[in-house]
């Protein structure tokens, strides 16, 4: 017995017949072809095997934890740049600077905040620098759930580029990264989410140790503020003390950095 | 002390480039951008399973489907306005395909086989076998593992391989596979037919 050529056009119609593919008349005309044509049988017969096969083997795997949170936050990222032709951001960062220059050259008084700046006065910068972000086009300047795309565009703008640390699967997707300014000084600030929660992460070279020990509240946001390797951390957001705690907590114990 | 006065993050206008516009919450086209969230939840969230799946069998490494996935879901979003109500699962597999082969052609050229030589290779291939009188034993490849199955089926090339994955895998129909795979339902079934027969052709052997 011969086998036909796997384009032979009753070839075909066998393994559409096994896959249900074919009306009821032609069908009826490809099973009685099986019947009477050895080779086509045994093409059906194989066919059904590999499928209970695959079928028991390969069970249907799902996509790993976190990535529907990473696409969920990419697409939030890509919502926002969408309403700010890139131009725009790139020239941000820089209309700012010029914007807080413009205002400490001014004379104001409020903005100079030089390393002896208070903690609670700082704390209260940080968190207009958050309200800022929350009312921008887009709460970052740099955009991308990718801690390694986010490290390297702070070097070069700010001296001590932050750490970053990847808490996706803690459902704290990073957003970006953007630069404030604390008084003079250009600080870091990544941008993590919290379903629909925003929180600002600011890296402040502690040339003094600052504190201001448990978590405070200023006009509703939450602060918690850490300092490590001489590096003082504060994060800012409306999310509850205690999420803000556990982000701060994880952030510290994370070993998922660049 | 209290909040101080909120500082334009934008200043009004710069020499060097085109004016920086200052934008208040609520001037943006709010409407229009829910409408594409809704639209991707519905259309491309529910089916991020099968995209895995697929970018996986196409580039055979869980970490590379990851990326290609968050890819190809940027690119449906950006798309999404451009979805016209067909098959969603078809319509994301075949931007998840269209991502995996451009990654592929980027990271690992020399995986790509294209449709010419595919067929050269498989009339290369088929002569032998198809002369070959069939064997009449059952269950040959009964005592196949997962392991070798999953060894064979990402031996065959990509062409066949996304096929008889959409197929057997997936349990999509044919219609929906020559939406995804971008080819004439006449294709599908010379493909999944192909695929079938060389992937129990490697499992004999295997045994």
């Amino acid at each position: 017995m011969s086998r036909p050529r796997s384009d032979d056009n009753s070839v075909l119609l066998v393994h559409a017949y096994l896959d249900g593919e074919l009306d009821p008349a032609n069908a009826l005309s490809v099973a009685q072809q099986m019947s009477e044509e050895p080779a086509l049988a045994a093409e059906a017969e194989h066919v059904r095997e590999l499928q209970k096969l695959i079928h028991e083997r390969l069970p249907r795997e799902e996509a790993p934890p976190g990535l529907r949170a990473r696409i969920e936050s990419s697409i939030g990222a890509t919502r926002q740049s969408r309403a700010m032709p890139s131009w725009m951001q790139t020239w941000r960062a820089l209309a700012a600077s010029i914007a807080v220059a413009a205002v400490v050259a001014s004379g104001s008084t409020w903005l100079v905040v030089d390393s002896r700046q208070q903690p609670m006065q700082v704390a209260e910068l940080l968190v207009s620098d958050h309200i800022r972000g929350l009312m921008a086009p887009e709460p970052v300047d740099v955009v991308s759930s990718d801690r390694h795309t986010v490290k390297p565009w702070f070097n070069g703008r700010i001296s001590n580029s932050p750490r970053v640390v990847d808490l996706a699967k803690d459902d704290f997707p990073l957003v970006g990264g953007r630069v404030d300014v604390l008084g003079r000084t250009p600080v870091a600030t990544l941008v993590y989410r919290r379903a629909k929660h925003l929180i600002s992460l600011t890296a402040v070279p502690a040339g003094d140790a600052f504190a201001i020990g448990g978590p405070h509240s200023i006009n509703g946001y939450n602060i918690v503020q850490w300092t490590e390797n001489g590096v003082t951390y504060w994060a800012v957001s409306d999310v509850e003390a205690k999420e803000l705690e556990t982000f701060a907590q994880l952030f510290r114990t994370s070993r998922n950095e660049l | 002390m209290s909040i101080t006065p909120l500082r334009p993050r934008a200043g009004a206008n710069n020499p060097d480039g085109p004016p920086v516009r200052l934008v208040t919450p609520g001037a943006q086209d709010a409407a229009g951008m829910l409408d594409d969230n809704a639209l991707f939840r519905t259309v491309v969230m529910p089916y991020i399973d099968e995209a895995y799946r697929l970018a996986r069998w196409l580039t055979a490494n869980g970490t590379d489907a990851e990326d290609v996935v968050q890819d190809a879901s940027l690119r449906a979003f950006r798309a999404i306005r451009s979805y016209a109500g067909g098959n969603p699962r078809a319509w994301l597999l075949s931007i998840v395909r269209n991502t995996a082969y451009s990654w592929l052609r980027k990271n690992r050229p020399a995986t790509i086989v294209s449709v010419d030589d595919l067929e050269a290779v498989e009339l290369e291939h088929s002569r032998p076998d198809e002369s070959r009188d069939d064997s009449p034993e059952a269950s040959l490849i009964a005592k196949v593992d997962a392991e070798q199955l999953r060894v064979a089926i990402a031996k065959l090339p990509a062409q066949f391989r996304e096929t008889l994955v959409l197929r057997d895998i997936e349990g999509l129909d044919y219609r929906e596979i020559a939406e995804a795979t971008e080819v004439p339902i006449g294709t599908v079934m010379s493909r999944l037919a192909r695929a079938r027969r060389r992937l129990l052709e490697m499992l004999r052997q295997d045994d």
